[in-house]
């Protein structure tokens, strides 16, 4: 089934990542991983790119970041195109890979010392205390912030998962990158680092208007995003808002039941809302609201839910029915 | 300014080898005197106490040079290619995707390949004197003036590999393994190799550490009666071909870590 998602028909920015029919084909593959793939992210945007498992989405972030080169196709990155640019593509991102990226038996402070002087921020100084000052500042007011001030000089090996997953933010973010990826930043941690990370994130959206690119299997991490794009098989199955991707998929529904449910049921039937029988009486409902339905009810209820559907019920269907390309127009 | 950035970062990459060297220091000093003891006082130990006698040289010092221009070699060239087995994991990652040429983090890599290999050079002196190996101070400087040419051959070696194997961790980990023994057995670095022949005498002179051995050699024996005994080569030809073998790996590697870098 082809359907068009309009979510946001303004044209009027320069995107800060612009992909073009971008194709990759693996040596000795006969499918491509990704193919033709086209979309735009806007600056200070919060995108997710959802996909089962092969989809796509690592070899994608991968181009993107530059460490896989593609088949074919135009990307563009900060204004940088990604053939020509590779260097100025580096300088104006910042990753958060899969696999966790720090020197384990290195100090938190050691890992952001490395990194700022690999990006030529501060020049490579071999102990904390020769560092210029303002870097000491810096690494002291973002330990203070993160809650690690204590701890900033032990190895990182001694912290928690999301600690570690923090520091790694903000090591990232040390050269200001416009764009922050996120390769599955919350696999492996438990569900209150998980909270406590994405508050941060966040945060960090918020006051810095960094762009976000996350790839995630946890579909509820996307819901707060301002775009979602659906890749399966290397093609794209849906672009466009959460609310979009969600409201024509899987309806809203109120699951309403009473003593007398015939009673109900006659009532529902009479002023005609779509009604289903599963257990309880399902009130699917579109256009009107909850308090449309429930107005006009006057049997006594026993039992009342409203259902709004998740990001992940959309996506499930979306995924399992195998959909065409979505577009935003 | 460009030139400063890169030399900054080439010298992080070192800092952080040498960083991780020194932290994790009990692996660190076990693995630099396992080589020693297990290839000079064990292997060459034997071969000496049942082969050595009436050769005319001391076959114990003999030995010491063939390894301490082996073991320099290898743990340069595993240095170097540790960026590839790391590659998804750790701060390799890191690494691959900062603004920083890849030439930066390949010269980075043999200088600090080169640096905590040198751990092992204090490893062989140790050895050296714990099991009586005779060794002067003019002698040690002969070492240290070549140590320089182990080093870079040894990078440019992790180099080559690097390149051809970029794309493959566990490809690199195993080709590292298959380079290090056929240069440790035919290179002349414990055994005598001077009256090879035949297919063994081709393969002896295949070998880059067959130059760098005799280099050593040549410099340590220069003037005394074993240097016509062990000897190969004239030491500037054992230099000349140490630095031509040198330079066409690191030409060959880097432009094939460049590419296979990408293009997986």
């Amino acid at each position: 089934m082809l359907r068009t998602a309009l979510v946001d028909a303004r044209q009027d920015y320069e995107p800060v990542i612009h992909v073009e029919n971008l194709v990759k084909r693996y040596r000795h593959s006969e499918t491509a991983a990704v193919d033709g793939l086209s979309f735009d992210v806007r600056p200070g945007e919060f995108f997710a790119l959802l996909g089962p498992n092969g989809a796509g989405k690592t070899t994608t972030i991968s181009i993107l970041t530059t460490t896989l080169a593609k088949t074919s196709g135009t990307v563009n990155i900060g204004g940088y195109d990604l053939d020509r640019q590779a260097k100025d593509v580096r300088q104006s991102i910042g990753i958060i890979f899969q696999n966790p990226s720090l020197d384990l038996n290195l100090t938190a402070e050691e890992n952001i010392r490395f990194h700022v002087s690999l990006y030529g921020i501060y020049g490579y100084r071999p102990s904390y205390s020769m560092m210029l000052r303002s870097y000491r500042e810096r690494v002291m007011e973002l330990a203070q912030v993160l809650g690690f001030a204590g701890e900033i000089f032990k190895p990182v090996k001694t912290f928690s998962g999301g600690m570690k997953r923090k520091l790694e933010i903000v090591r990232s973010l040390m050269h200001d990158p416009k764009i922050l990826f996120l390769d599955e930043p919350t696999q492996g941690l438990d569900a209150v680092s998980r909270a406590s990370l994405w508050d941060y994130l966040q945060k960090v959206h918020r006051e810095k208007k960094t762009t976000i690119f996350l790839t995630t299997h946890y579909i509820v991490e996307a819901e707060g995003a301002d775009r979602v794009c659906i890749v399966n098989r290397g093609r794209m199955l849906f672009s466009g808002s959460p609310e979009a991707m969600k409201s024509p998929m899987v309806g809203k529904y109120l699951l309403l039941d009473a003593e007398n449910r015939d009673s109900l049921r006659s009532e529902l039937t009479g002023f005609g809302p779509e009604l289903m029988e599963d257990g309880r009486l399902k009130v699917r409902f579109s256009e009107s609201t909850p308090q449309d339905i429930l107005s006009q009810i006057k049997t006594p209820l026993s039992f009342m839910c409203l259902h709004e559907p998740t990001l992940e019920e959309a996506y499930i269907e979306l995924v399992s029915n195998g959909h065409e390309e979505e577009e935003v127009s | 300014m460009s030139i400063q950035r890169e030399f900054n970062a080439a010298v992080t990459i070192c800092a952080r080898d040498v960083l991780r060297f020194v932290r994790d220091w009990k692996n660190s000093l076990l693995f630099s005197f396992f080589f020693p003891v297990a290839f000079l006082a064990i292997l060459g130990g034997t071969i000496g106490q049942n082969m050595g006698a009436g050769l005319g040289y001391d076959y114990m010092q003999f030995a010491l040079l063939g390894t301490v221009a082996n073991l320099l070699v290898q743990f340069t060239m595993m240095g170097v290619t540790s960026l590839i087995e790391e590659r998804e994991n750790g701060f390799t990652q890191e690494i691959f995707v900062s603004p920083v040429s890849r030439y930066s983090i390949l010269f980075g890599k043999i200088l600090g390949g080169s640096l905590t290999s040198a751990v092992s050079l204090i490893a062989l002196f140790t050895v050296s004197f714990a099991i009586g190996i005779p060794l002067s101070l003019a002698g040690i400087g002969c070492i240290l003036l070549v140590t320089p040419v182990l080093f870079l051959l040894g990078g440019a070696m992790g180099v080559l590999l690097s390149g051809i194997f970029g794309s493959s961790p566990k490809a690199v980990d195993r080709a590292t393994i298959m380079v290090m023994f056929p240069q440790m057995f035919l290179s002349g670095a414990l055994i005598p190799v001077k009256n090879s022949t035949g297919v063994l005498s081709v393969l002896v002179h295949l070998m880059p550490a067959t130059y760098l051995v005799d280099l050593l050699r040549g410099v340590f024996y220069q003037g005394t009666p074993a240097y016509g005994q062990v000897v190969l080569y004239n030491p500037i030809f054992d230099l000349i071909i140490s630095l031509a073998i040198a330079i066409v790996f690191l030409v060959a590697g880097t432009y094939l870590f460049v590419r296979s870098e990408r293009n997986r």
